[in-house]
Formats: structure tokens, sequence, C-alpha cells
């Protein structure tokens, strides 16, 4: 896709919200931009109504700025908070039956694939800690035994947040929510662990208080995609309104669960996704 | 109540930090003489960017 795709036909320049015309001019497509240049365009994401100090909206934020070519980029997305951002997203985004994202979004790809041989179409799928881990963890897993070429990240807030606060497989043990009142019994379910066991390229946790890193994890994990198999991305987006913690307070959370040692970063990389981001790396250079 | 934040322009280096900060889209921007501006409608006064200054510059009122 190119620009002139979403460009205004003239004549209906003064009609189109300002923000639309702001995107056009100002907007990231075609332009190479990452992470470490926002503030200096027109972001693919609008005012949304997520809650304020929301780990989620801030690491979505940070994921739709490092997507390595976000016209022609399709998301699916699932039920829960980042739900109601997505809307405000200026991108192709499906809305898919929660838990069904990566089935839906192995379809696309492959779909995709057919249709456009000569292009490259990334698919990335951005969906809640419940939708991966638990009501979806079926679709997400079998997307990785057949190695389908698609991106999953999650965004893992440890919780049920949409729906008031139930504990999800993410939680850690103990936790206490409102809907989840005598603390869960299990540990924290290792995905990224089972990322690794069942085929994906490359598998990284991430979290929003290294933004760079961050960045540089949704790029590889989109070229690994596009050239190898499946990639997980996993990151920490910790929910002030069900943790019950100051909405300034997120990154700090975060900073501290890492220094604990029970939120640890971290990346896999297989021989094959090493050498293709060495490739690719360099020739950035 | 609306809380808003402000950025003292003396104060700020233009490191970018809050920018990286804050949930919320097209609030912070970078200008042409290497500060940080707030468009104060979009805020949701979280303080999230106020946390991430290493140089106060940043006020919620
Ligand atoms: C098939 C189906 N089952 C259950 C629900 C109810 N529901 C809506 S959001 C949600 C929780 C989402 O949790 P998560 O994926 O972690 O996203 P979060 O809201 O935490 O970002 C549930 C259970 C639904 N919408 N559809
Ligand atoms: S409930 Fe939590 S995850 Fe949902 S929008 Fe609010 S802060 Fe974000
Ligand atoms: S207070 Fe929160 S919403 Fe307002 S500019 Fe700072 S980080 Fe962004
Ligand atoms: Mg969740």
């Amino acid at each position: 896709m190119k620009k002139d795709i979403f460009q205004i036909s003239p004549g209906f320049e003064d009609i189109m919200p300002a923000e639309y015309r702001d995107l056009i001019d100002n907007g990231p497509f075609e332009k190479n931009v990452g992470v470490s240049d926002l503030g200096s365009f027109k972001e693919l994401l609008e005012e949304h109504p997520l809650c304020a100090g929301c780990g989620l909206a801030l690491s979505l934020r940070l994921i739709l700025a490092s997507l390595p070519n976000p016209e022609d980029t399709i998301i699916v997305g699932s039920t829960g908070c980042s739900a109601l951002a997505f809307p405000q997203v200026a991108l192709h985004n499906i809305h898919s039956l929660f838990g069904n994202q990566n089935a839906v979004a192995s379809g696309l790809k492959r779909a995709l694939t057919l249709r456009f041989p000569d292009k490259v179409k990334d698919v990335v799928v951005i969906a809640g800690d419940g939708a991966t881990a638990d009501i979806g963890l079926d679709m997400v897993l079998q997307s990785w035994f057949r190695q389908e070429n698609i991106t999953t990240i999650m965004l893992d807030n440890e919780a049920y947040a949409n729906t008031g606060g139930q504990e999800s497989g993410m939680s850690p043990m103990g936790t206490v929510l409102n809907m989840a009142p005598k603390g869960k019994k299990f540990p924290k379910v290792s995905v990224p662990e089972l990322a690794r066991e069942s085929g994906c390229a490359y598998v990284a946790t991430v979290t929003p208080a290294q933004p760079k890193k961050l960045g540089k994890a949704v790029v590889r994990g989109i070229l690994a995609a596009r050239e190898l198999g499946p990639s997980y991305i996993q990151v920490f987006a910790p929910c002030p309104t069900n943790y019950k913690f100051k909405p300034n307070e997120t990154i700090s959370k975060i900073k501290l669960r890492e220094k604990e040692g029970t939120y640890e970063t971290k990346e896999y990389i297989t021989a094959e996704a090493q050498e293709l981001f060495a490739r690719l790396e360099e020739g950035k250079k | 109540m609306y809380v808003k934040v402000r950025v003292d322009e003396d104060k700020c280096i233009g490191c970018k930090l809050c920018i990286l900060a804050c949930p919320d889209p097209n609030v912070l921007t970078y200008t042409e003489n290497k500060k940080v501006s707030a468009d104060e409608n979009r805020c949701k006064g979280c303080g999230l960017c106020v946390a991430n200054c290493p140089k106060d510059a940043l006020v919620i009122s």
C-alpha cells in the first residue's frame, strides 16, 4: 500500500477532521521512523478512552511507533482493554472473537501471501494476557506448531482488566483482585518458554520502561515472522486501575518487579534468526 | 477536577524521556528549539511524564 491510498480526494480536504489531515501530512507512513522519533510525527494512535497511566496504552503507543512497515501491516486484536483503543488506530485492524486472534491472523496471512505474492504484508496479533495465555492459548499454540508467519504480541497486565479484575494465567501466584478475592493458587504461566518449545523463531519479553529495547524486539519479531516462522513478544503492561496503584507509578512498578526478579526481560533467538538479524542489521549500517 | 501537565521550558533539556513515558498519543511533542511542548487538551494528568523527568521540568496542576 502506498500513501496515495489514504490521501484525501481533491475537494474533500476541508471536511476531513484535522487529525486525519495531520496524519496525511505528518504521519509515519513511508518515513522509516521508530520509537526514538516519537514526538516528532503524528502518531497512528489517536486519543483513546483507556485509563490515565495505563501501561497497556503506553505499550501500544510504543509498539505502533516501532512497526517497520506500517503501510502494509494488518493488526489482529481481541476483546479486552486494548480493543477500546483499536478504533483509534490508523491501520488496518481486525477485532476478532475473544481468543480467536491467532486463528484469524493465520488465515489472513495465508490469504495475503496468495493474493499479494510479491509484496510484504506483516500480520501482527496484539492481544491481552487473558486472550493469549488462557482463552486463546489453543489457537496461539496451534499457530506456532504450524509455523505460521505471524507475530504474536501479548499485552500482559496480569489480569482480566476489562471485565473488572479476574485473575489470568499470567497473574503472579497469590494475586488478589476485585474478583479474585482468595488469591491466585498457581504461578504465572511461562508463555515465553512455551513459545520457544513450540517453534517460534524469535521470543522476547520486554517492558515500556525500556522503550528502545521494546522497539527493537518488535522489529525483530516482525522480521523473523516475515522470513522464518512465528515470533512471540510479551510486553509487561501494568494496570493501575485493577492493581490499585497510582497512575504515575506504572513505570516504577515495572522497574521494581524487574529488580525483584519477578519479571524478567529476555530474548530467545534461534540460530537461523541470529543469522537473519546479523544480515539485516548489518545491511542497515 | 481536571489536572493538566505544563512544561517549564527553562528547565527542559529536551531528553524526550517524558515523551516515551506518556500513555496518550500526540500530547508531548518535540519542538524545533529542541524542547518538549505539551498539548494540555490531550493530557489525562496521570503524572508518568513528571515521574520520568530527570530535571523536574514538568508539573501537573
Ligand atoms: C468469547 C468471550 N468470552 C468472554 C468475554 C468477556 N471478556 C471480555 S474482556 C475479557 C478479559 C480480557 O482480558 P485480557 O485478554 O487480559 O485483556 P485486558 O482487558 O486485561 O487488557 C473477557 C473475559 C468475551 N467478550 N467474549
Ligand atoms: S483497566 Fe487497566 S488495562 Fe484497562 S484501560 Fe484501565 S489501566 Fe488500562
Ligand atoms: S500527565 Fe500523563 S497524559 Fe499528561 S502528558 Fe504527562 S504522561 Fe501524558
Ligand atoms: Mg489482561
